[in-house]
């Protein structure tokens, strides 16, 4: 089976799950790898080099008019039986409006695929993670998915695949929406999935300032800040720490959760990490029922407790 | 500006769902609500077309005396009209994209107006796919903008605001244009009693629409592995409940 991979960048450098899907792509067969831009050589000289060939498209296309038009052109030049993005913002526009131009269907956070007597099936969970989906694709239909990050391991290298480049015109009037503007209110970089551990804190933080001591307890640890949504709410600390539903989804090494009961939207997030250590007042919090150690009682009066006990068993 | 706003019942996000003894998700028991992001886009176009005058219209796929409720709901909180279809099978986003495009002809054809805009949550808090809105621009062959947290009527369309991971982006779109919705800074507005009590005598047609067959099929259902919930520390005092946590990590070679 060949896969096309659609390469998402960022700041110029590929998105973990793109490589993510090179991995799997190439566990089932074949890759084709796609690049967007001219500059884009080293890239696809990176990309090249985990064993996948890699179509360098020379426009600079930006608009998601164009990449759909772009794509679109190339899965019909090409014999791919499967279209992968990451499941990012931008994989999860690009994926659903390609699979409707391919006349086809798109499965989005697939966490895993494997092929079952020639047949591709692709696992995704659903209802905020308590269930997981098998599903597979009707008959003579490409596979359209995004691969949620953290799902498949990083690429290995491999032999250099083959780079091809062209360009492709792009009739000016696919355009329909036009960016006119960009703020950027995070400037932090905040790099949760690939954290070995994270500390994070909930609404049972109760204060900003208890809040600065979960940020304390992760400086200490050389861990990364997490949050859940009502931490975020209430403007402890911004949206680029969510882990859960509508954030990230990490498996740390150890993770360590602050007055964070366990909604389920969060739990999907983190339920990966190796060990779990929750500190929750309510003694039956759903946290408690997943952490390896659960702590009952206030974070404002456990964190300063727990970071002088591992300041004195570091001196 | 006429808004149409394309609104999906769910079971209650809150409720834990499970499989059942024939392996399928258990959702019978549970309350039904509107899509929490639904009931965002549904305030968003309200607040629009108090601003700019227009009219707001919502329509759901489904059985009638199933979804009615969910309807009413809509009415109540600021939608002028309601609409019922029921499709020609269940699918998959595909299915319900298509059936979406026709609902939304019939639709406009029954109010004799053509919509501005049309809105979908970001996404639905059960199969949480995000691809409905996605598809539908596509197969009605309309501007797409998702994660859209602000709209506002410009001279050639709209200008709409995006929430991005790093902040925000602005894109100019023409009219009619698809968008999905998602957590704005406000809060949905509540229903008064007044408000409930004349949209449950609200008529809302109920009429049927095709469907295309679906290109995903869901094979099984299964659940994902179960941790085991480890040690639980109940102690009287933090500096003794903080000393055990210590003894364990370190026993488990965790710090």
């Amino acid at each position: 089976m060949k896969s096309l991979i659609y390469i998402e960048m960022k700041d110029g450098k590929p998105q973990n799950s793109s490589l993510e899907a090179i991995s799997i792509a190439k566990k089932l067969g074949t890759g084709l790898a796609v690049v967007i831009g001219h500059q884009n050589n080293i890239m696809s000289t990176l990309i090249s080099g985990y064993g996948v060939d890699v179509l360098q498209i020379e426009n600079d296309v930006q608009n998601q008019d164009e990449l759909i038009y772009v794509l679109e052109n190339i899965v019909k030049e090409n014999d791919v039986q499967t279209v992968m993005f990451g499941a990012t913002q931008e994989g999860k526009d690009l994926a659903p409006r390609l699979a409707a131009r391919l006349a086809t269907g798109c499965v989005t956070d697939v966490i895993d695929m494997d092929m079952a007597a020639d047949t591709l099936v692709v696992t995704r969970p659903a209802f905020g993670g308590t269930v997981l989906e098998k599903m597979k694709f009707a008959d003579g239909k490409t596979a359209v998915v995004t691969t949620r990050g953290g799902s498949f391991p990083k690429p290995e290298a491999g032999e250099a695949g083959k780079i091809t480049c062209m360009t492709m015109e792009v009739p000016a009037d696919v355009v329909k929406t036009t960016l006119i503007d960009k703020t950027v209110e995070i400037t932090e970089q905040v790099n949760l999935e690939g954290a070995d551990i994270i500390v994070a804190g909930g609404r049972g933080c109760g204060s900003e300032e208890t809040f600065a001591l979960v940020k304390e307890l992760a400086d200490l640890l050389d861990g990364v800040v997490g949050a859940s949504r009502p931490a975020i709410e209430a403007g402890w600390i911004s949206r680029a720490h969510q882990v859960g539903q509508s954030g990230k989804n990490v498996a740390p090494k150890l993770y360590i959760a602050c007055g964070i009961s366990g909604a389920m939207q969060h739990i999907s997030g983190m339920t990966g990490s190796d060990y779990i250590v929750a500190i929750n007042k309510d003694e039956d919090a759903p946290i408690f029922d997943i952490a390896d150690i659960g702590i009952v009682g206030k974070c404002e009066d456990m964190l300063p407790l727990l970071i002088e006990a591992i300041r004195s068993k570091r001196a | 500006m006429n808004i149409l706003v394309c609104v999906k019942q769910v079971p209650d996000d809150f409720v834990k769902v499970h499989l059942n003894s024939e392996g399928l998700p258990a959702t019978e028991g549970i309350e039904k609500v509107v899509n929490a992001f639904d009931t965002y886009a549904v305030e968003m176009a309200v607040r629009l077309c108090e601003a700019h005058d227009g009219k707001v219209v919502v329509l759901t796929l489904g059985e009638e005396e199933a979804v009615r409720p969910s309807m009413v709901q809509m009415i109540a909180v600021g939608a002028k009209q309601a609409y019922i279809y029921k499709p020609s099978a269940l699918g998959d986003e595909t299915s319900t994209a298509s059936g979406l495009a026709e609902a939304i002809k019939k639709c406009e054809a029954a109010e004799g107006i053509t919509f501005d805009l049309i809105m979908c949550g970001k996404e639905s808090t059960d199969e949480i796919s995000s691809q409905v809105g996605a598809m539908l621009s596509e197969k009605m062959g309309l501007g797409f903008v998702s994660s859209v947290v602000g709209v506002e009527p410009v001279e050639d369309g709209l200008k709409v605001q995006q929430e991005t991971e790093e902040g925000f982006a602005y894109y100019q779109v023409a009219c009619p244009a698809v968008v999905t919705v998602t957590k704005p800074e406000y809060d949905p507005r509540y229903p008064t009693l007044k408000s409930k009590m004349a949209a449950r005598k609200a008529v809302i047609p109920c009429d049927t629409v095709d469907v295309e067959a679906a290109a995903v099929i869901c094979e099984s259902y299964a659940e994902p592995a179960k941790r085991e919930a480890g040690v639980k520390i109940q102690e009287k005092e933090a500096a003794e409940a903080v000393a055990k946590a210590m003894a364990i990590l370190a026993e488990d070679k965790v710090l």
